[in-house]
């Protein structure tokens, strides 16, 4: 061995470029499988919307979720991206946004850019999961066009804008007010449960959910097992979606602040707040329907400071979001005549700010990389903010559908079915055939 | 039709089709608009037509 110090130097090199394209390929193959495991909270979705119908509605349901997810992948790519790199700061377009344009370099192959079309995946199927946040709350009465288009607003333009402001490295929310929100409880499950709200009370209840007196009747989904499979479905998927969440770089994992962290961080306390969610709705309830809900609950419940809680304490926080969500979710539909089908609103709005305060009182005093360490205030505040960019556009805009006739379907659609009216197929054709006709006959005939 | 904006891959970069044309790719972006607005419309006469159908 007689290596001089110029060959020493060319095989460092050599291995510092090999390491150097290993480490992007890695950070593309997290990523890959980040999206690909997210596609499984649209099965979720799709299963538990179902699921929640009755019969006559089961294939309109579903139809709404796969073109939620189908015009979100289109129009995320020609503005969403774009939102997102160029609002950091509020309303002023950053000089960055320009490598989110559909026409720029970045925005399809590109040999010297192994990011963005990774990136811009794993987003869309955020900007998805928001969408589908509000489908199953409007089921068995909104007209698809019109949740075409209220998806498309959602999914491609308000979530991200929330996301620009306050889940990116130099978002204003995170520089001015310390806002910590790793998980992204805020910009997605606040914005998407407010903006729902906001367009339920345009649409107005299910025919036969209240009573003149104002007294309520349950209208249950024709196929519960399914809407549990769904909901695990989405619990799964969550995986994925936290570990989109995570920056992968070649010195170790950050959060979205720039921040470290590590998988185990989130993995200790998403399982957690999992079982927490689930245990504290099931002792509230009883209700399995509640139970799986109680689960998206405990993960919502302590997404904001995945990367600091002790896992004791997301245990705490969300079997308390567990068990509050159900209630807030009655009051909205006994009280208010709110009729969330889903209880999306209580479940993804509420519980979103509920864990963006808990993160105010139990994580406040790390340091942010950029602005104010994380303060209570500033979470109250930020949050605040993901409520009124989430309701003021879904009101506004699902008002001025309804002003159009575009928002819901007309009383004989909505007695017949959608499903009967619309859909050139059947959910359950077999039921309509005598051979699977059991009711009881005599002998004589 | 060569829709190729390299001439091989020896350093090359951006590669996708049409990269070296931002006419057409301004032409695909409003055609990819235009089909979803124009499905979005569709799907509303859809609606419309199935309620008065069923009455």
């Amino acid at each position: 061995m007689n290596e001089t110090t110029p060959d020493i130097e060319a095989k460092i090199a050599a291995l510092e470029a090999a390491l150097g394209t290993v480490n992007t390929m890695n950070s593309e193959i997290f990523y890959w499988w980040c999206t690909a495991l997210m596609l499984a909270i649209h099965a979720g979705f799709l299963a538990y919307e179902m699921g929640a119908s009755r019969s006559k509605n089961a294939l309109a349901s579903g139809i709404k979720n796969l073109l939620a997810f189908a015009f979100i992948v289109p129009t995320f790519y020609y503005v969403g991206w774009w939102i997102y790199l160029a609002f950091p700061a509020g309303l002023t377009v950053s000089e960055a946004s320009s490598a989110g344009l559909p026409w720029s370099a970045n925005m399809g192959p590109n040999l010297t850019d192994q990011a963005s079309g990774i990136f811009y995946a794993a987003f869309t199927l955020f900007a998805a999961t928001t969408a589908s946040i509000m489908s199953g709350s409007v089921i068995e009465r909104i007209r698809m066009s019109g949740f075409t288009i209220l998806a498309v607003c959602l999914g491609s333009v308000v979530w991200i804008l929330g996301a620009s402001w306050g889940w990116h490295p130099s978002g204003w929310l995170t520089t001015t007010w310390g806002l910590h929100d790793v998980g992204a409880a805020g910009c997605v499950h606040t914005v998407a449960g407010f903006f729902t709200l906001g367009v339920l009370i345009n649409l107005g209840p299910r025919m036969g959910r209240y009573n003149a007196d104002g007294s309520l009747n349950e209208i249950p989904g024709h196929n519960m097992p399914m809407s549990l499979i769904g909901l695990m479905l989405i619990v799964m998927g969550f995986f994925g979606f936290l570990g989109g969440c995570i920056i992968y770089t070649a010195d170790g994992w950050l959060t979205i602040y720039n921040t470290p962290v590590t998988l185990s961080a989130f993995a200790f306390n998403t399982l957690m707040g999992v079982a927490g969610g689930m245990i504290g709705a099931y002792l509230m309830t009883r209700d399995p329907f509640w139970m799986m809900s109680g689960a998206l609950v405990g993960v919502i419940s302590s997404a904001p400071a995945l990367d600091v809680y002790y896992p004791g304490l997301a245990f705490l926080i969300s079997f308390l979001g567990g068990m509050i969500a159900p209630k807030v979710n009655d009051y909205l539909v006994v009280k208010l005549k709110i009729d969330d089908a889903v209880g999306a609103v209580a479940v993804h709005g509420v519980t979103g700010v509920y864990g963006l305060i808990m993160a105010g009182i139990f994580a406040s005093g790390y340091a942010n990389i950029e602005g104010p360490e994380i303060n209570l205030m500033g979470q109250i505040m930020s949050a605040a903010v993901f409520v009124v960019l989430g309701f003021v556009p879904g009101f506004g805009l699902s008002y001025l559908l309804k002003m159009f006739g575009l928002l819901r379907v007309g009383q004989g659609v909505e007695l017949a079915g959608l499903d009967r009216v619309e859909i050139p197929a059947k959910a359950y054709p077999e039921a309509a055939v005598p051979a699977f006709d059991l009711s009881p006959v005599s002998p004589a005939e | 039709m060569n829709t190729a904006p390299i001439d091989g891959w020896e350093g090359a970069e951006v590669y996708y089709t049409f990269a070296d044309k931002p006419a057409v790719i301004g032409l695909l972006i409003l055609v990819g608009v235009a089909l979803c607005v124009y499905t979005i419309y569709r799907m509303a006469k859809h609606e419309t037509h199935a309620a008065k159908r069923h009455g």
